[in-house]
Order: structure tokens, then C-alpha cells, then sequence
């Protein structure tokens, strides 16, 4: 079975190392992608721009979103995912700082399949992201390529 | 106007105009008069008087006269019947005496030539005879008549008085040449006090005209269109009688009346000016207030939305500024973390102190945040008005504050069923703040007690909150509700002085104020209300 794929989307440089660091301790096979912006996250789905020599059936088991994105935003993302078909399956988990209520009902009404909001403490932290890896690339059923 | 001073011009030349007294009264205020008119004025009415009476008072002495005339031709009747007794019974009684048939005739032809007598007969009266006529001449009773008969005596012997009737004259007077002469002379009475009466009753009228009525036409014609602004004085065209009379009286006083009116109107006219400038002034200055109020409220409403606008941004950049604090915080904290896990053997004690400093700030930096956002949510949010029962959500925070610190033995007195309406999440904010402090403030004192009930002030509910706590100086009351004030240490109790600030806002939100008192060492009270301006709008 080929490696798990974690998309991250996540601008900032030392929440990314952050992340990563809650990841590898928890010792789950997975390769982490990360894209810095919601254009690189599409890029990357869609095998444009930076990503272009990629192969486009090898999709992510669980993509990771931040909402707060220069340019492109996290729901804009999200949008453009659940508009094409190849892409529309892919399991979405929202991990965010923000506790703006219309940021949880838009995240849901584009059919995000969960969201989490970002504790302050570290230690939570590190429980999160493993508990998500958990679940969402051993627990969970991906859907088929 | 013009037809009625025309009739009042051609007036002076027909004296028979009069006015039209009734349509003067029915045409009060100045409505143009009638033209003058004998038969519905005073002249017919003065005519006709004048006419009846001096009527009755000449039939009535024409009446008189004929019957003293009358009385007077039946009395020459009767001394007619009396000549005839002197004159001519005498011979008479010869002649019928001796039965001389012709010359009685011829006798009583003699009578019968007397004026006024119509019928004469002879009677013979005898031993066997009874009242046989004689001789008669004329035609018997026609007509009215005055009758008379006579004894016809014959004395052979005049001296021995052996006198002897023989017979009876009757004699027929006729009345009606008396009726006839008196219908003349009643005819010829009447048709000349007739005339006399309607000339002396034109006359009388022409006066009463020339002296009274034309003038009340013009009277009238004048206080009909009288007018108090332009009207002359009253003033009758007529020569001047020499001494003044009840017209001129009454001209004067009318023109009195009048100038007094005048007068009075004129003040009038002056109050009413100077009222008509006082009205307008005021209604200018009403405008004006009124545009000054309009101008002042569209003034204020312009600032409370840009204070509110103002405001909602202010609350929405503190909001985003706690908000995006929190990120670097964050990391700190992680990085902080990841340090203490996994360096903590290579590095010494010194390190490992400065480390927790750095993440002891972190943390208090996070907590203020933290309270920062519920101050600025306690404001930022929308509310939602339903029942709330303060005794139960002061019951739930009690219990998860002994959960948190189960060592400590508070006695916690909270009245039942205290039922409010208000946003359930914010009221217990403030059930959390208040009783937190009580809870936190209370620390020091192994019998703490906290009490939440009510009192009444008037028909005013009021909530106190009461602990035996550490209390506060009344000195830094104002300052217990500011934002980051504190009164203690951090040391002594910890803290981001944010809770009451807090409250305060939320209860503001609820139509309702707070206000503490205490003393050092002594605890402290805090007594709150909600919707002091009435029950609100929202209800559930």
C-alpha cells in the first residue's frame, strides 16, 4: 500500500514546522505535502503551475485547511474541491484559529468533513494532529481513486 | 345699492313713499332696503287710523244732528196738529153740526193743504150711529205717519156749556218727507266730512312724511350700509327745526354710538395688530425652535450612528487584534513546549527558569486575551431575550467552582426561584463574574460565606451579591469597573480586571446598573438590576 498523503494548507512558516513536529511524533507513515497558499493547494489538486508534472490520480487521503489564506481563502479552496469531480471526494478537514460562527456554517455548507479549532497549548495540539491522523488514515475508509 | 338710493332720492318728490319698517327688521346688517312703499308702511297704517276714527267721529255727530233734525220736524208736525185743533175745529164743528157735506169737504181740504198731511177723515158720531166716516180725503196709512184725532164738539149754547161731541177728525201726518229731507242732509254730511277726513288725513301724512318718515328711511338706508371705517357722521337733510327735536336727538345719539364704536374698534384693530405681530413672532420662533430640534436630533442621530459605527469598529479591531494575538502566542507556547520535551537534558537550570518565564507570560498574555474577547464578545453579541432563572445559573456556577477547588468550604446561600428575562450566555457571565470574585475574593477566610438573593426599592427588584471576603476600598470604587483595573496584586488573587467591566456592560445591555460597596478586610456587596426602563420589547 502506497504511503498516505497528507495535504497541509497552511501559510505560516512556524505553524507548518509546528504541525510537522506534532506529526512526526506520532509516528504514522504519512507524507505530508504542505502548500503555503490556497493557489498552491489548487495547483497541487489540479496538477497546474508548481505541480503540473504530478500525478493526478494520486490524491490526498485527508486535506488539512487552514481558513486564513493570502490570496486565495481556505473556503474559496474548499469551493473550488467540491466543484470537480475528481476532486469532490476528498476528505477536508478545516484546522483553524478562527471561532467566527460564519466561517463553521460556511465550512459545512461546502461540505467540509470536519473542523477543528486550533487550542492554545501545545500539548493539545499534538493530541489533535494525531488523533486526526488517527482517524482519517487508519480509522477511515478513503474513498476509492 | 344704487335701486334703494334711487327710491330714497325720488322719495323727497312722492311724499307717499314710506319705509318698509318689517323688511328693515328682516334685512338687519346692511341688506339693501326695499324701495319705500305706501301700503306696507307707516302712512297706511297712520291713514287708515286717521280714517276710522275721524269716520266714527263723523258718522256719530251726523248721527246726533239728524236726530235733534228729526226731533225738530215731528215737534213742526205737532204744532201743525195743534193749529189745526185752534183753527180750524170750530168750523168744523158747524159745519158738521148743520151736515154740510161740501163744506167739510172744503175745510179739510184747507188742512190737508198743510205740509206733510196725507190723510184726513171725518167721523159723525150720534145715537145710532157709531164712528160712521163722513168724508175722507187722501190716502190712509202709508207709510210712516203721526196720527191725531180730534173731538168736534158743538155747543148750542156757548154760555151754558152744554157742549156735545158730535164727530172726530183724524188727521194722517206722513213722515216721509222728513225721512227724505233727513237722508239728504245725512248724504250731503257724510260726503263732506269724507272729504274733509281723507284731505286732513293726506295732510297729516304729508307732515308725518316730510317730518319723520323720510328720515327713517334714510336712517335706516344709512345703518343699513352703515360701515365703521368709512362711514360719515350720520346727518339729516332737512332744514334745521329751531329747537332740536327727537330726531336730532336720536341722530346724535346714534353718531355717539357710532363714534364709540369706532373707537372701540379702532383699539381693536390695535390689539389685534399688535396680537397678529405677537402670534407671528411666535410662530416664527416655534419654526424656528422646531427647525433647531430637527436640525439638533438629525444632529444627534448622525453621531450616535457614527459613534455606534465607530464603536462596532473599535469592537471589531479588538476583536481581530486579541483574535490575531493569539497566533504568535501560539507558537511561543509550542515552541516553548518542544523545548521543554525534548532539550530539557541538555540544557541547564538557568535555561529551564527563562523558559518558564517565557511561557508563564504567554499563558497570562493568552488568559487576558482570553477575557479580553469575552469583554468584547459581552458587547459584540447579539442577544437573545428568554426566561432565565439567576437561582439556577448562580447554583451551576457555585457547583463548578467548588469542582474546581473541592478543598475549599464555602457556605453558599442563593434564594430560590430569583426568574429574570435576559440572554441566558450573558447572564451567566455575570452569575460567573460575580460569584467568581466572591469565590476568589473570599479565599483568606476559613468561614467564607456568599450569599445571591434580592431586596426590593419600591417596586424595584434588586440582586445582591454578598461575601465576607477581603473587600476593597471605597476610595477606587470608580475604578473597580474599568477595564484591566485591579485592586490586589496579581500575586494575592490572581486576575485580568476585566469582570466586572464585564458585567457592567452586559447589565447595560439589560436596561440595568451596578454598584459595590466594601471595606478592607470586611468583604464586599454588589447589588445590580435589570430592565429599569421596563420589561423588554423581545419577549420570548
Amino acid at each position: 500500500m502506497a504511503n498516505h498523503k497528507i495535504l497541509l494548507v497552511e501559510d505560516n512558516p512556524d505553524d507548518v514546522e509546528l504541525a510537522l513536529h506534532a506529526c512526526q511524533s506520532n509516528r504514522i507513515d504519512a507524507d505530508i505535502i504542505v502548500a503555503r497558499d490556497g493557489e498552491e493547494a489548487l495547483e497541487y489538486l489540479f496538477c497546474t503551475g508548481r505541480h503540473a508534472g504530478r500525478t493526478c490520480k494520486d490524491i490526498p487521503s485527508v486535506m488539512v485547511l487552514d481558513l486564513k489564506l493570502p490570496g486565495i481563502g481556505g473556503l474559496e479552496v474548499l469551493r473550488s474541491l467540491r466543484q470537480h469531480p475528481e476532486t469532490r471526494r476528498i476528505p477536508v478537514v478545516i484546522l483553524t484559529s478562527s471561532e467566527d460562527e460564519a466561517h463553521v456554517v460556511g465550512g459545512y455548507e461546502l461540505g467540509v468533513n470536519s473542523y477543528i479549532r486550533k487550542p492554545a497549548e501545545f500539548a493539545a495540539f499534538t493530541q489533535i494532529m494525531s488523533q486526526l491522523q488517527r482517524y482519517w488514515l487508519v480509522t477511515n475508509t478513503a474513498p476509492p481513486v | 345699492m344704487s335701486q334703494t338710493d334711487k327710491s330714497v332720492r325720488t322719495g323727497g318728490d312722492a311724499p307717499m313713499t314710506s319705509v318698509d319698517m318689517e323688511s328693515i327688521d328682516a334685512h338687519e346688517g346692511g341688506s339693501p332696503l326695499a324701495p319705500a312703499v305706501l301700503g306696507r308702511g307707516i302712512g297706511l297704517r297712520l291713514l287708515t287710523a286717521i280714517f276710522l276714527f275721524s269716520s266714527a267721529v263723523t258718522l256719530l255727530t251726523t248721527l246726533f244732528e239728524l236726530y235733534v233734525d228729526y226731533r225738530g220736524q215731528v215737534q213742526d208736525i205737532r204744532d201743525r196738529f195743534a193749529e189745526i185743533e185752534a183753527g180750524y175745529l170750530g168750523s168744523l164743528g158747524g159745519s158738521l153740526w148743520s151736515l154740510d157735506v161740501d163744506q167739510i169737504q172744503l175745510q179739510i181740504e184747507g188742512i190737508k193743504r198743510l205740509p206733510d198731511m196725507q190723510y184726513l177723515e171725518v167721523r159723525e158720531i150720534g145715537r145710532n150711529i157709531k164712528r160712521r166716516v163722513l168724508v175722507s180725503i187722501g190716502e190712509r196709512g202709508v207709510g210712516p205717519v203721526l196720527t191725531q184725532e180730534y173731538p168736534i164738539v158743538y155747543a148750542e149754547n156757548k154760555d151754558k156749556g152744554a157742549e156735545q161731541t158730535i164727530g172726530i177728525l183724524y188727521v194722517e201726518a206722513t213722515l216721509s218727507g222728513v225721512y227724505s229731507r233727513l237722508v239728504d242732509k245725512a248724504v250731503v254730511i257724510l260726503i263732506s266730512q269724507g272729504i274733509k277726513t281723507f284731505l286732513v288725513s293726506m295732510f297729516i301724512l304729508y307732515i308725518v312724511y316730510r317730518l319723520v318718515t323720510r328720515h327713517l328711511v334714510s336712517i335706516a338706508q344709512y345703518v343699513g350700509s352703515f360701515n365703521l371705517s368709512s362711514s360719515p357722521a350720520l346727518a339729516l337733510i332737512r332744514r334745521r327745526p329751531s329747537q332740536e327735536d327727537e330726531l336730532d336727538r336720536m341722530v346724535g345719539a346714534f353718531n355717539d354710538m357710532s363714534s364709540g364704536l369706532r373707537e372701540l374698534y379702532r383699539e381693536l384693530h390695535e390689539v389685534n395688530a399688535e396680537l397678529e405681530e405677537d402670534i407671528a413672532a411666535r410662530r416664527k420662533a416655534e419654526e424656528e425652535v422646531t427647525r433647531l430640534n430637527a436640525e439638533l436630533e438629525q444632529r444627534v442621530r448622525q453621531r450616535t450612528a457614527d459613534l455606534e459605527a465607530s464603536n462596532k469598529e473599535l469592537d471589531a479591531f479588538t476583536y481581530s487584534v486579541s483574535h490575531d494575538l493569539r497566533a504568535p502566542l501560539r507558537r511561543i507556547e509550542g515552541f516553548g513546549q518542544i523545548l521543554d520535551n525534548e532539550y530539557t537534558a541538555k540544557l541547564d537550570e538557568r535555561f529551564h527558569h527563562y523558559l518558564e518565564r517565557i511561557r508563564a507570560g504567554a499563558h497570562d498574555m493568552s488568559e487576558m486575551i482570553d477575557s479580553f474577547l469575552k469583554l468584547s464578545r459581552s458587547t459584540r453579541s447579539e442577544i437573545t431575550i428568554e426566561r432565565v432563572n439567576l437561582s439556577d445559573l448562580a447554583a451551576k456556577v457555585v457547583a463548578r467552582l467548588r469542582e474546581k477547588e473541592p478543598q475549599r468550604s464555602v457556605a453558599v446561600i442563593i434564594a430560590p426561584d430569583m426568574i429574570t428575562e435576559g440572554d441566558r450566555r450573558l447572564l451567566e457571565s455575570v452569575m460567573e463574574n460575580l460569584l467568581g470574585n466572591a469565590w476568589k475574593y473570599s479565599r483568606h477566610n476559613k468561614a467564607a460565606e456568599i450569599s445571591f438573593s434580592t431586596e426590593q426599592a419600591g417596586d424595584r427588584t434588586v440582586y445582591v451579591v454578598r461575601d465576607n471576603g477581603a473587600g476593597f476600598d471605597m476610595n477606587y470604587l470608580d475604578r473597580l469597573f474599568m477595564p484591566f483595573c485591579r485592586l490586589h496584586r496579581s500575586e494575592e488573587f490572581e486576575g485580568t480586571g476585566i469582570g466586572l467591566a464585564t458585567v457592567l456592560r452586559i447589565l447595560a445591555r439589560h436596561g440595568g446598573r451596578i454598584w459595590g460597596e466594601g471595606a478592607i478586610g470586611k468583604g464586599a456587596t454588589f447589588r445590580f438590576t435589570l430592565w429599569e426602563g421596563g420589561e423588554p420589547d423581545g419577549k420570548p
